[in-house]
């Protein structure tokens, strides 16, 4: 019966081709390590907020008099409704933790270089859809921070020249964050996910099209590939298991972790917060934006920020493969990186002004100065590697994949 | 909960830094039943009237383990449907004090320090050199010595202790009346994901044991 149905579908529809070519015969490194289960974290995550999101919508309301009394109304009177709630704030964040863990994967191992381009830039894509659906998101629930993060952030947008206080205005439909603001917000917010979906099978189909890159860097002979299924799909759902129990630790004993005191306080347009922070996704590229001086410039530079990771695939000019596990530089480079990125982060939560002010300065500069540098450092570093020759086991990995592969014989 | 008492920690920490000396006291916080129930009854007479707890319903106070008699009692005439609302109405407030004395359902969660802070800021009163209360925690505050803390020996200084944190115990509830309910669901979820993904990983490790 089963099959005589299936047999009737795939007459009509390549259900069986699909599963085989996308899952069953899809071929896979066999040496990924758990740094490529974050992929299938962030299309779990994807999923766990439409739905959630989905349900919330039911009980919202977005209008400002009654925004924040509803939040409340789903935490203690919808059913499980402060379950739903949790799950979404804290998947928020989540989604961010496994997302940025994705992009620092992608590069430690150099997989945005060809032919993986454009995966890397429809990641980037994701990453700005991301981030829109999160500050909107975040306005939402009409606290003092909500409230005020978006006053704050689309202000910058009056940086714009001429047209400044026309962009602001049509941004928030009113002169003020207001009803209209919370009403477009929602809208917003819940249709970019679905642009997130949209992008997330571009994404896949990319991926499916250039396969998964490797830790080695290079493409594996086909003996090293398996199919994706049954093996990945085991792998990634244990995973997704060990990331669950980290994930519920946060939804079950402490939600309000990611949560701001100040957001607890119903919105109030007439009593400025002492000290306004974004939530901590955006803490390095606040700090970018207060290290500049001049808004403008410093709106600039954070629209770079975030942008510049586009340009990678230019910037890395070199040509050994395997990421930084074979350039001492680069990986060195990727650390420091990463602690900048890091110091960015905390000196965005901290009030501006002295010496932390003078750190995300000289933070910012290292951030830019990364980037600028590496066209140059991955070319003088290749120079080097191969000057001092290089390990044995790359160099035969490197020939082993320079002459075209005539296609292989089973054996 | 060890992550959320971290956190009480730091800003406790970075508090203390920032207030000087003792504004805000890391007590230990008393959440036992008997405790929350005489927490709500101190809430229920002493803060009423002045400030709200708009969130919570009179009937909800069944929770903590008080009979319908009980509640009755501390409904003051209200149904047991009704919130719990001031008696002050709100515009007497803002002429008595210059300010609505805010909601307290939230109060918990809504400042750095959590529940330290309100009790802090209930045993934070103290007459100034002139003979005018004042408070560590929040300088030139709108809100009278309620309790009578600035006045207070050292003997009656241990039952007010004693009240405010109980009362606090009680707005920590009321900010989360959900908590235990969460935590208890929570011990079954992260058990029952234990066991799932030790039981995955068993089966990740038999899938790739064919590979040889
Ligand atoms: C006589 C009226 C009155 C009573 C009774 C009263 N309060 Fe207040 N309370 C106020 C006013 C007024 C404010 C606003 C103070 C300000 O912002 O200056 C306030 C503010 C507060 C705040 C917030 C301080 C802040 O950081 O903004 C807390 C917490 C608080 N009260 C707790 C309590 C508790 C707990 C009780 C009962 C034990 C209580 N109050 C009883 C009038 C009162």
């Amino acid at each position: 019966m089963a099959q005589r149905l299936i047999a009737w579908i795939d007459q009509r529809f390549p259900l069986t081709s699909f599963i085989k070519r996308e899952l069953t015969d899809y071929l896979t490194p066999r040496n990924l390590s758990y740094w490529w289960n974050f992929g299938f974290l962030a299309g779990f995550l994807l999923m766990l907020q439409i739905i959630s999101g989905v349900f919330l919508a039911m009980h919202y309301k977005p209008d400002v008099n009654l925004a924040f009394d509803s939040v409340q109304h789903i935490m203690r009177e919808v059913n499980y409704g402060w379950l739903i709630r949790y799950l979404h704030s804290t998947g928020a964040s989540a989604f961010f933790v496994v997302v940025y863990i994705h992009m620092a994967r992608t590069l430690y191992y150099g997989s945005y270089r060809a032919p993986r381009e454009l995966m890397w830039w429809s990641g980037q894509v994701l990453l700005i859809l991301l981030m829109a659906s999160a500050f909107m998101g975040y306005l939402l629930p009409w606290g003092q921070m909500s409230y005020w993060g978006a006053q704050v952030i689309t202000s910058l947008f009056g940086a714009t020249p001429l047209i400044g206080d026309e962009i602001v205005l049509w941004l928030r439909g009113d002169f003020v964050v207001g009803d209209a603001t919370l009403n477009r917000f929602f809208a917003l917010h819940y249709l970019v996910p679905f642009f997130i979906v949209g992008m997330v099978i571009i994404h896949l189909v990319a991926l499916h099209h250039v396969k998964s890159s490797n830790p080695s860097g290079i493409n594996l002979a086909d003996k090293d590939n398996i199919p994706f299924h049954p093996y990945f799909t085991a792998k990634d759902l244990f995973g997704l298991g060990v990331f669950l129990i980290i994930f519920c630790g946060f939804v079950f004993f402490a939600p309000e972790f990611f949560i701001e005191a100040a957001n607890n306080i119903p919105a109030n347009p007439l009593q400025t917060p002492p000290h306004i922070v974004p939530e901590w996704y955006f803490l390095p590229f606040y700090t970018i934006l207060r290290a500049i001086p001049d808004t403008l410039g410093g709106v600039v530079a954070m629209g770079l920020s975030i942008l510049i990771f586009a340009a990678m695939p230019f910037l890395d000019r070199s040509r050994i493969p395997g990421g930084a596990r074979f350039r001492p530089f680069y990986r060195a480079m990727f650390y420091i990186f990463m602690v900048d990125v890091a110091v960015l982060a905390y000196v965005g939560s901290q009030p501006p002004g002295g010496l932390t002010f003078k750190i995300g300065v000289a933070a910012t500069v290292i951030y830019f100065a990364a980037f600028l540098t590496l066209p140059f450092l991955s070319r003088w570093e290749e120079r080097w590697l191969r000057a001092r020759g290089l390990p044995p086991a790359l160099q035969a990995l490197l020939d082993s994949e320079t002459e075209p592969k005539p296609r292989r014989e089973a054996r | 909960m060890s992550l959320r008492m971290f956190i009480c920690f730091i800003s406790l920490l970075t508090a203390q830094a920032a207030w000087g000396e003792g504004a805000l006291k890391d007590v230990e916080i008393d959440h036992s039943p008997a405790a929350l129930r005489r927490g709500a009854a101190t809430v229920t007479s002493v803060c009423l009237p002045c400030h709200s707890l708009k969130y919570l319903h009179y009937r909800d106070l069944l929770k903590l383990g008080f009979s319908p008699e009980e509640v009755t009692g501390l409904s003051m005439g209200n149904k047991p449907e009704a919130a719990l609302l001031a008696l002050m109405p709100p515009d007497i407030g803002e002429q008595t004090y210059g300010r609505v004395p805010p909601d307290l359902s939230l109060m918990a969660k809504a400042r750095e320090g959590g529940p330290h802070y309100t009790y802090s800021l209930l045993t934070g009163f103290y007459q100034d050199k002139t003979g005018e209360t004042n408070n560590h925690l929040y300088p030139s505050i709108r809100m009278p010595d309620i309790l009578g803390w600035s006045s207070a020996d050292a003997a009656q200084r241990a039952v007010l202790e004693t009240q405010a944190n109980e009362a606090t115990a009680f707005l920590v509830w009321a900010a989360d009346p959900r908590a235990a309910e969460r935590k208890r669901l929570g011990y079954y979820t992260i058990a029952y994901l234990v066991l799932l993904t030790g039981l995955l990983y068993l089966i990740k490790r038999k899938v790739w044991a064919r590979l040889g």
